[in-house]
């Protein structure tokens, strides 16, 4: 019984951490329905940037993550300009391809700059842990999963309270009429795909503190973030949150009761089966292909 | 108000507009009637800022609106209704007005006066405030979208089609709401299907035909000539009518 | 013109058939081994996503799993691996064959991911399943046996002879019917169900077909690198460079594949050789990341098509385009026969079936109702359309006039109630057998594949599916001379060759009304036939639609021309709300006070009239 309580709690905590890393790529996908294979990429580039600065500083890994959100937004915003909007009015599969371009050469900088071996960031509370009776709450995954749902309310809050957030649900709902209104539809986009990009900054700060992570991590980390977007479905937040939980507590689940080896194979086969059972997920609704017209 | 001076303008495949003259009255109720084609909504597309116009200028008193953006388009003092689309079925109705103002929305004053302006001659955008625009019919709609015009206190309001799509019921609330629109200063510039709905409502006609302005004369004269019932009532053996060129978007 | 490329081609294949006779450099043979495994990786791939449109991440999934099986396989059985090579390819099938039963559900960016994941799936899989696999140290293939004089030549003949078999396959899917059917699949799946295509078995066909010479391609390989490790066989880097070379060459041509496989890993080459040491890796990822993302930012289309476009621009210098000229008033040609009559293999079966029947309603509706989320689109709507005549379906807007068109079609599952054709229920058909069964459809906006030739659009509309017909030539036989004759009797007949991307929206309209009749259909619902054309072509549509009345065809048609209407149908229905209001004949029901009540409004002077 211990077992499976810790195992859920170390699997929600995941999840947590999972809904924070997805919170940024729901947002694109679910207003811009643009999929950035790149996010994984962008969330392990925060990282190295945390642990650098923190392996020259000693600040806070936590506290830097929060400071890069500004130069994440800068990277977003530049991916956005150069190569999301593009290739949108070419081919939508191909904004896949072409953003998973990007992910892989991002990774060859990574490795260029600093290397193939491993690192995390290692701040004072990376070891410790709150103790619950017999169950153990590690700090770190505490603190990421607290900024996760702060941030997910933030950005919530954004898209329904503020008028750059009606500005980003007009414009993805119909182009032509959001110009109508006077927003200038490019730079709402761009905007919002920006704001997307920052949430990488804490995201890869917590990761650079949670796991080890080398270059050719973003390949782990996109697995898991289209899982979560997947499970959720249309890009809900709820979902989003509901999917990071699910993958996490399966993840662990597996890996106490089954074997470790296999956790890393969970995502895609929760992908697999979910895209194969019930593709909007389990919080969207029936996609119709056409309104009720005449 | 406004006027136009030999307009080109096209979509790539050639010129939808070739050569458009147009003068619109200060408070008047405009209405440009004419067969598929003519090139009526690419007007308002292209007073608007969507489409830029290859030749030509666009007076608006006087300024120049020609290859300017919708915002500033907007900012100038002229809004339009599009023929679809117009209101954001996922956003509520509250949203969607507030959108109307999205150009004032830094003066929250203003922005709280004209809601509730509004609000007094146009009541369901307090009644379903909080619903879904999608949620609303037809021409429910439509009563929103022509509020969320005025919310920048427009001076000239553009209708595109207001009546596609919609029963004859509704084309009555319609005609109403465009009648109370004028009422309250705004002149009106709008491009109908249906002739005669059209040049009812309006104080002046337009008729386009293939790119170009036919004639302009005040409304009751233009309805009540014998020729236009032969080019638009239905009539196959329209002389002069039979275009096999490009067909505007949307038709 | 073609002779003089067929000779250069011939020639090159010449020259690299005789390379490994010329010069005994390994590293040269090398270089070309790989070439082909990846010439062949991204031919395969072109199947899949250039000519049937699914694009994929994880093709390379294909060699991992040709080359475990024919390994693990030549291991148990102690034979050489070359010889259970094919039983890579099949396994290779096979789980294409499981992803294009995915297919069903998910298209576009979903298919994407979900053939990312099935890559790296795989590859879990492969590495966990270590007893058999060999998981993380690998799987040792048994050592070549022939005479160390001969090198690495069965490697490289092996793979050289898939290469050609590879082309050899491309080239005779993309002119057989079957290529006809995926590139319609590729255009639009939907409008290719609904002219008959059987598009899940055209999809699977097509998948195998993508990955079985890959799998073999697998096995060789393995055998070739003879230790088979997770992270060679299940690369996804090598996935990547396989769409790389596929995009980069000419997605759905035949030679751009090889030639991108060509130009990939002689760049990939150049980053080892030039620049070595251990950012090799690096900068091997960051070009070919780049790369990626320049070919789809710049040149989508790729080299070859784009190369073929200016030629073609070149050639025709200022030569209008034919599909700019007016339409004309001339006389129309006699209406084709039903079927019956005119024979094809593909076409005849359809109609027959239904013409002797004698029931007085061809189509009848029985309390149909379309729910869709919370929204109740028809309510138990009851209808019938008498055999023969021309019934017009009007109603204002939102009424479920297109609803009912796409619950008659099958569309869309009907929520409750039944649809009969002759009497006969075909309430539980899908779209397809709906088609065969002998209803045909248009659209608002008119639905063709922008990509194919008008001819080869209306030739795509395929009848009872039988496995034969798929390797005849696309458009070709009976089919085509049916498709010829449609094409004159609605005046397109001089656009045959065009592309049907260029046609006016008039044009498309005359286009779609002959592709829905090659399949002959008793019923055929139009859908505002008469929205958006000038009067000229308006006077020709109803020219043909009253010719193909008198030759036995029943038409449904929802317009809201009241003038139309009123001169051409012989039967009214009217629909308000999801629910009939009135039926019976048009003038009627166009006096009748509740339909004016509700559709025409009280001033009828405000909006009747057009």
């Amino acid at each position: 019984m211990t077992l499976l309580l810790q195992t859920l709690i170390l699997g929600l905590l995941a999840g947590g951490v999972y809904a924070l890393m997805s919170s940024g790529f729901t947002l694109v996908f679910g207003v811009m329905k643009v999929i950035n294979l790149a996010h994984g990429a962008m969330i392990v580039v925060a990282a190295f940037l945390t642990w650098w600065l923190w392996d020259r500083t000693g600040i806070d890994p936590l506290l830097i993550g929060v400071c890069l959100s500004p130069v994440m937004a800068g990277i977003g915003w530049l991916l956005y300009k150069t190569v999301i909007a593009r290739v949108q009015r070419v081919d939508w599969e191909l904004t896949l391809v072409a953003s998973f371009g990007v992910a892989v050469a991002a990774g060859g900088v990574m490795a260029l700059i600093w290397g193939a071996e491993g690192h995390a960031a290692t701040p004072s509370y990376v070891t410790a842990s709150f103790e619950l009776g017999s169950l153990v709450v590690p700090e770190a995954q505490l603190y990421a999963c607290v900024g996760a749902v702060v941030l997910l309310a933030a950005l919530y809050a954004l898209l329904r309270g503020t008028f750059l957030g009606r500005a980003i649900r007009a414009s993805s709902a119909n182009r032509d009429s959001a110009a109508l209104v006077g927003i200038t539809v490019e730079r709402t986009m761009a905007a919002m795909f920006a704001i997307g990009a920052a949430t990488t900054g804490f995201a890869g700060a917590a990761l650079s503190v949670l796991y080890q992570f080398v270059p050719d991590s973003h390949y782990v980390w996109i697995g898991r973030i289209l899982c979560v977007v997947i499970l959720g479905g249309l890009g809900s937040f709820l979902g989003a949150g509901l999917g990071a939980g699910i993958l996490g507590v399966s993840e662990a689940l597996t890996s106490s009761y089954v074997d470790a080896r296999w956790a890393t194979a969970v995502p895609y086969v929760l992908i697999i089966v979910i895209l194969l059972v019930r593709p909007q997920g389990l919080l969207g609704g029936r996609v119709r292909a056409d309104g009720v017209a005449a | 108000m406004i006027r136009l001076e030999s307009v080109y303008a096209g979509y790539g495949g050639g010129d939808v507009l070739q050569g458009v003259d147009l003068a619109v009255r200060p408070g008047s109720i405009t209405c440009v009637v004419g067969p598929n084609g003519a090139g009526k909504s690419t007007v308002l597309r292209t007073i608007s800022g969507l489409l830029r116009p290859r030749a030509g200028q666009i007076r608006l008193g006087d300024q120049h609106l020609n290859g300017r953006s919708p915002a500033a388009v907007i900012a100038a003092g002229v809004v339009q209704v599009p023929q679809q689309d117009g209101l954001f079925g996922q956003l509520t109705v509250r949203d969607n007005m507030l959108l109307g103002g999205y150009l004032i929305r830094r003066d929250k004053a203003r922005l709280r006066r004209r809601m509730a302006e509004l609000a007094e001659t146009f009541p369901i955008i307090a009644e379903r405030a909080r619903d879904k625009a999608a949620d609303l019919s037809g021409g429910q709609r439509r009563i929103v979208e022509f509020a969320r015009a005025l919310m920048t206190e427009p001076r000239l309001v553009l209708l595109d089609e207001p009546t596609l799509g919609l029963d004859p019921k509704t084309c009555q609330t319609v005609f109403e709401t465009t009648r109370a629109i004028h009422a309250l200063g705004a002149t009106v510039l709008m491009v109908e299907q249906n002739v005669r709905f059209g040049l009812k409502l309006a104080t002046d006609g337009v008729v386009m035909e293939r790119g170009r302005v036919l004639l302009a004369e005040p409304a009751e004269e233009l309805l009540a000539r014998p020729d236009i019932a032969a080019m638009f009532f239905g009539s196959s053996a329209g002389a002069g009518t039979a275009t096999g060129g490009p067909d505007a978007p949307g038709h | 013109m073609k002779a003089a490329r067929g000779a250069v081609l011939g020639g090159m294949v010449l020259l690299v058939a005789l390379v490994p006779l010329f010069t005994p450099d390994t590293y040269i043979h090398n270089l070309l081994i790989l070439t082909f495994v990846v010439a062949v990786t991204a031919s395969g791939w072109n199947i899949m996503g250039g000519l049937t449109g699914y694009v994929s991440l994880g093709h390379g999934a294909f060699i991992g799993v040709g080359g475990y099986t024919a390994g693990i396989l030549a291991q148990r059985w102690d034979v050489s691996p070359f010889l259970v090579a094919p039983l890579g390819g099949v396994a290779a099938a096979l789980v294409a064959l499981l992803l294009g039963l995915a297919t069903r559900k998910t298209r576009g960016a979903a298919f994407v991911i979900v053939s990312y994941a099935m890559l790296e799936l795989l590859g879990q899989v492969t590495r966990n399943w270590s007893g058999v696999t060999g998981g993380s140290q690998g799987f040792l293939m048994p050592l070549p046996s022939w005479d160390i004089r001969f090198q690495n030549w069965p490697f490289y003949y092996a793979l050289f002879a898939l290469v050609l078999l590879s082309i050899g396959m491309t080239v005779a899917i993309r002119r057989s019917k079957l290529g006809l059917g995926l590139m319609a699949i590729r255009d639009d799946e939907d409008k290719a169900a609904g002219i008959g295509v059987r598009t899940p078995v055209y999809k699977s066909i097509a998948f195998m077909a993508s990955a079985v010479l890959v799998g073999v391609a697998g096995a060789v390989y393995g055998y070739y690198v003879s230790t088979l490790s997770v992270g060679t066989m299940f690369d996804v880097v090598l996935s990547m460079q396989v769409v790389l070379a596929a995009l980069v060459g000419g997605r759905g041509t035949v030679w751009g594949p090889i030639l991108g496989a060509f130009l990939v890993v002689s760049l990939s080459e150049l980053t080892n050789t030039t620049l070595g040491g251990a950012d090799a890796g690096a900068i091997r990822l960051i070009l070919f990341g780049g790369l990626l993302l320049a070919v789809v930012l710049l040149l989508p289309k790729g080299i070859l098509p784009a190369a073929s476009n200016l030629l073609e621009r070149w050639r025709r210098g200022s030569a209008a385009s034919p599909t700019g000229a007016r339409l004309e008033d001339t006389p129309l040609p006699p209406a084709p026969a039903r079927a019956g009559t005119t024979t094809g293999p593909s076409t005849g079966s359809t109609a027959g079936s239904t013409t002797g029947s004698t029931t007085a309603d061809l189509l009848r509706v029985t309390d149909l109702t379309m729910r869709f989320g919370g929204v109740t689109a028809l309510d138990t709507v009851t209808l019938a359309v008498p055999r023969g005549s021309i019934t017009a379906l009007i109603g204002p807007n939102g009424s479920g006039k297109t609803t009912l068109f796409n619950a008659v079609d099958g569309t869309y599952p009907v929520t409750s109630g039944s649809v009969a054709l002759a009497g006969r229920p075909i309430t539980r058909l899908g779209r397809v057998q709906r088609a065969h069964a002998g209803v045909g459809r248009s659209y608002q906006l008119p639905r063709l594949f922008d990509s194919l030739t008008v001819v080869e659009n209306v030739a795509a509309a395929t009848g009872e599916f039988r496995l034969t017909n798929l390797v005849l030539g696309a458009v070709s036989g009976a089919e085509a001379a049916r498709a010829t004759e449609l094409l004159e009797f609605v005046g397109m007949g001089a656009y045959r060759q065009a592309r049907a991307g260029d046609l006016s929206y008039g044009q498309r309209k005359l286009v779609e009304l002959a592709q829905l009749l090659m399949l002959d259909p008793d019923v055929i619902l139009l859908d505002e036939p008469a929205a958006g054309i000038n009067p000229t072509l308006r006077r020709r549509l109803t020219a043909l639609i009253r010719a193909l009345n008198d030759s036995g065809r029943t038409f449904v048609i929802i317009e809201h021309d009241m003038h139309f209407v009123l001169s051409l149908a012989d039967h009214a229905v009217v629909l308000a709300r999801g629910a009939v209001l009135a039926d019976g004949k048009p003038g009627d029901v166009s006096t009748d006070p509740a339909v004016l009540e509700a559709y025409l409004g009280e001033d009828l002077a405000v909006g009747a009239d057009k």
